[in-house]
């Protein structure tokens, strides 16, 4: 379906609302992802229909939303040093991340028990998606990285989903193609595993079969997801 | 209720000191914003647990993604309120929520008196998108307003408002349209 600037107008304003769904509403991500136009056009709507939530009556939540809250993001036992956040893409990356965070939403997996050895962990998810597409962990101290895909679909014919550590400066660092509906293991070199130290951050592009002929992302980013410190 | 300018800036710069990890400013924010979004979450959901959960997600992708609000996303009360409003829908689809109380609402909408949606929502809402709602049939502005607050799908404006999805669907679609012209004269 092309773009026209009609269809935008009035697919963004159904999206916004909600009423636009299943196919229809992925088909309408992913433009959003490709085009600065139709994101614009979908702020408009959350300003203006937006209006509209500002007027209904407030209503307290139990004390137990902010301690679930609190749970999730520092989890019991964990040191209370003060994280810095490292998400400073570079800068053409930075605008993309922004349009994947429209859609995609980071959610945290199950949190176990802190333990001194530090692993990362989190998971790759996607708005109207019950399941995360992925979840990624690193088996301790071995420098290795495991995806396991959940609800991720296969690639269109002849693309691949390729994985790339996000570094706090500088390229993205390839970790190669990633199979869809496995578990599938990275082995990290020292170089990579102390980058991803450091920013903690992935990303998932679309590239031709066999993955990015120049060693850097050349199709869209589909996915850019932060781990977390177990 | 309407949000000054002047919070809407302590607002921006809570923002500004939550992209920074301040714990604090986070704490202080969720004081000053839960119960303006539980409220949309619960008249959404119209379920007590689900509006929680969806609260509770709200606020976790309010701490990691407070660095990627801009002003041309509208103003940070929209933003999170739209956060907060995305997150229930996505829980209500994924739990296919069947609202109660569905026959009673069908019996207060075929005489077009009022329904799901509370008379004062319906004439807030119109009031604050300058009055552009006047301008819509009734049809479109009730399919609109359901969409809206209670999260209504196609079928289940069709069966609410006692009409053919297609016709549901050009409600939507032309009520939407016609808002947007009004509110760009």
């Amino acid at each position: 379906m092309r773009k026209t600037p009609e269809r935008i107008e009035s697919l963004a304003a159904e999206y916004v609302l909600g009423s636009l769904k299943g196919k229809a509403r992925q088909r309408f991500e992913r433009w959003m992802m490709e085009s600065v136009r139709v994101r614009q056009e979908v702020w408009y709507w959350e300003e203006k229909l937006g209006q509209l939530g500002d007027q209904v009556p407030d209503r307290i939540p139990p004390g137990s939303v902010w301690r679930g809250i609190e749970r999730r993001l520092w989890p019991p036992g964990e040191p209370a040093a003060t994280k810095t956040k490292s998400g400073r893409l570079w800068p053409a990356w930075s605008l993309v991340a922004t349009a994947a965070a429209l859609v995609l939403s980071l959610m945290l997996v199950q949190q176990p028990a802190y333990t001194p050895d530090t692993r990362l962990s989190g998971a790759i998810v996607q708005a109207g998606v019950g399941e995360p597409l992925w979840l990624v962990d690193e088996s301790g101290g071995e420098g290795r990285l495991r995806l396991r895909s959940v609800a991720a679909m296969s690639a269109a014919a002849g693309k691949d989903y390729e994985l790339w550590i996000v570094p706090d400066n500088g390229n993205p660092l390839s970790l190669g193609v990633i199979p869809v509906g496995d578990v599938h293991q990275v082995e990290l070199t020292d170089q990579a595993r102390q980058s991803l130290g450091r920013s903690r951050t992935l990303a998932i592009s679309l590239e031709p079969g066999g993955g990015s002929p120049t060693g850097q992302p050349t199709g869209p980013i589909l996915h850019v997801t932060k781990l977390y410190e177990l | 209720m309407t949000t000054s300018d002047a919070n809407q800036d302590e607002l921006m710069k809570l923002l500004v000191s939550v992209a920074r990890s301040d714990r604090h400013a986070f704490q202080t924010l969720y004081n000053r914003m839960s119960a303006r979004m539980f409220g949309l979450c619960f008249k959404l959901a119209g379920q007590q647990e689900l509006a929680e959960e969806a609260l509770q997600d709200a606020f976790v992708q309010i701490w990691h993604h407070a660095c990627e609000y801009h002003s041309d996303r509208g103003s940070p009360l929209s933003w999170m309120l739209t956060i907060a409003r995305y997150r229930t829908l996505d829980l209500m689809r994924a739990r296919t929520v069947r609202r109660t109380g569905g026959e009673e609402y069908l019996e207060h909408l075929e005489d077009q008196r009022g329904g799901p949606l509370d008379a004062e929502l319906r004439s807030a809402g119109a009031a604050q998108l300058t009055g552009c709602f006047g301008e819509l049939s009734d049809s479109q502005r009730d399919s609109i307003l359901l969409s809206y607050y209670r999260g209504f799908t196609h079928d289940e404006l069709a069966q609410a408002l006692s009409s053919p999805v297609g016709s549901v669907k050009s409600w939507i679609r032309r009520g939407l349209m016609a808002l947007k012209r009004c509110l760009e004269r």
